[in-house]
């Protein structure tokens, strides 16, 4: 079973390829078939971001099994980039608010989707998006 | 001796109380039966509080079971549902938007006046969904839409005789 | 580039999408829709789904755009056999829908399109009921 899986995010396949990769994980790892699309869809919602906006350079996408201390298992999605970064992420995160191109429902959409969502940003640096899952 | 009667009342009361929370938590934990009333028609009544979990655990077996009997209308029946926030009107509001999706009409049953002014207040767009103020309206609503017609012929069935301890 | 076969039966289009579509790809689906709507002079388009198994916001509103632009060349578009694993994480997505009718399978949606056909020409974008 694979523990953890790296993908570069450069070209918009990649985007097929992220998500693909992320439902078969959390197939194996047990979720049911409804998680499975929420965690497919909240991949390729962050996975396009890096695709949209950090455009000069390769994004990355890693997607690792966790557990905690109660024994529960999960998926953890960490996406990152070198691009722009994020000058309000409170606003980014509101719902509808696109950043003039359209970040869209990218952020909001798959915080919804997840469990739990941290955004590491800073502006001209970069951004990494960590999300996380628990199967029931 | 009143002293002993109050106490005696103030201990039952308490002691009713705690059961009466332990039998809603058990409610609330209770997952949201999905029943099939007629051909094609499913019913989904809501009793206790509706959070995030019990929301998508209802979702899940909505969808299914509309699939799986190839329903086109539900009916939700919320009469049971203790009080309803902008938290759990989103919650339905997803509900029927997904069982829409998957082609079956919703019925919003067990709207009282109370409720509508709290959704009123709320601002919420209930302007794509149909209500009706009881399950027995919402099922005349549901065979309407589906041309059906209730009708009464001649005299009720006669109830076959029950012998002692034999079941009806 | 994967080219989405567009069929023509009569006066509605029967697109069949059997794999994950690129954005490029999808894009491209758009195009030749409204096209062959236009074209064709099509009043209904059945789009069937019932083999994908993730539905983004990219594609979720770009199936809305393709419904969009075919109503305002005259065509009513019905999207069958959304699975419902799909149906839910586009409604917690928060996607909607709103310019196209949905079917659970291609044979539901296929009498759906016909009744949505029947009604008086499609110009506007109102919605029905």
């Amino acid at each position: 079973m694979t523990a953890n899986l790296r993908l570069s995010i450069g070209e918009e396949h990649d985007i097929i390829a992220a998500r693909r990769s992320a439902r078969e994980m959390a197939r194996e790892l047990g979720f049911g078939v409804v998680d499975q699309s929420r965690i497919a869809t909240a991949v390729s919602e962050l996975t396009r971001n890096v695709i949209r906006y950090a455009t000069n350079s390769d994004g990355e996408i890693s997607v690792n099994t966790i557990s905690d201390a109660d024994g529960h298992v999960g998926l953890e999605v960490v996406v990152s980039d070198l691009g722009p970064g994020m000058a309000d992420v409170e606003l980014a995160l509101r719902d509808g608010f696109t950043s003039g191109v359209g970040m869209g429902m990218g952020l909001p959409g798959a915080r919804r989707l997840m469990d739990e969502m941290t955004i590491d940003t800073e502006l001209g640096k970069g951004t990494t998006v960590t999300a996380r899952k628990w199967r029931r | 001796m009143t002293e002993v009667t109050r106490q005696q009342q103030a201990e039952t009361i308490h002691a009713q109380s705690s059961s009466i929370a332990q039998q809603l938590q058990t409610i609330s934990e209770l997952e949201i039966p999905v029943i099939q009333v007629w051909d094609g028609i499913l019913a989904l009544p809501i009793v206790g509080t509706l959070d995030t979990a019990r929301t998508q655990q209802m979702n899940e077996s909505l969808l299914q079971a509309i699939v799986d009997t190839g329903a086109e209308i539900v009916i939700v029946d919320i009469t049971g549902a203790p009080f309803i926030d902008t938290a759990i009107a989103k919650h339905l509001l997803e509900t029927i938007s997904a069982a829409k999706l998957l082609g079956a009409e919703v019925l919003l049953v067990g709207i009282t006046a109370r409720l509508a002014l709290t959704m009123i207040h709320l601002g919420l767009d209930l302007s794509y969904v149909t209500t009706r103020t009881t399950m027995a309206k919402g099922l005349q609503l549901a065979f309407e839409r589906l041309g059906l017609e209730v009708v009464r012929t001649k005299a009720p069935a006669a109830r076959p005789a029950v012998a002692d301890g034999a079941e009806a | 580039m994967a080219r989405v076969p567009i069929i023509c039966l009569g006066n509605v289009l029967i697109v069949t999408i059997l794999e994950d579509l690129r954005d490029s790809d999808a894009m491209q689906l758009q195009e030749d829709v409204l096209t062959m709507v236009e074209r064709k002079g099509a009043r209904g388009v059945l789009i069937d789904i019932s083999v994908i198994e993730c539905i983004d916001s990219f594609l979720g509103r770009l199936l809305n755009d393709i419904a969009l632009g075919s109503r305002l060349l005259g065509a009513e578009v019905v999207l069958a056999g959304i699975r419902p694993a799909v149906a839910i994480t586009l409604v917690e997505l928060g996607v909607e829908l709103k310019m196209l009718h949905t079917a659970p399978d291609a044979d539901k949606g296929w009498l759906l399109l016909r009744r949505r056909m029947i009604g008086p020409g499609t110009n506007g974008l109102a919605h029905d009921r």
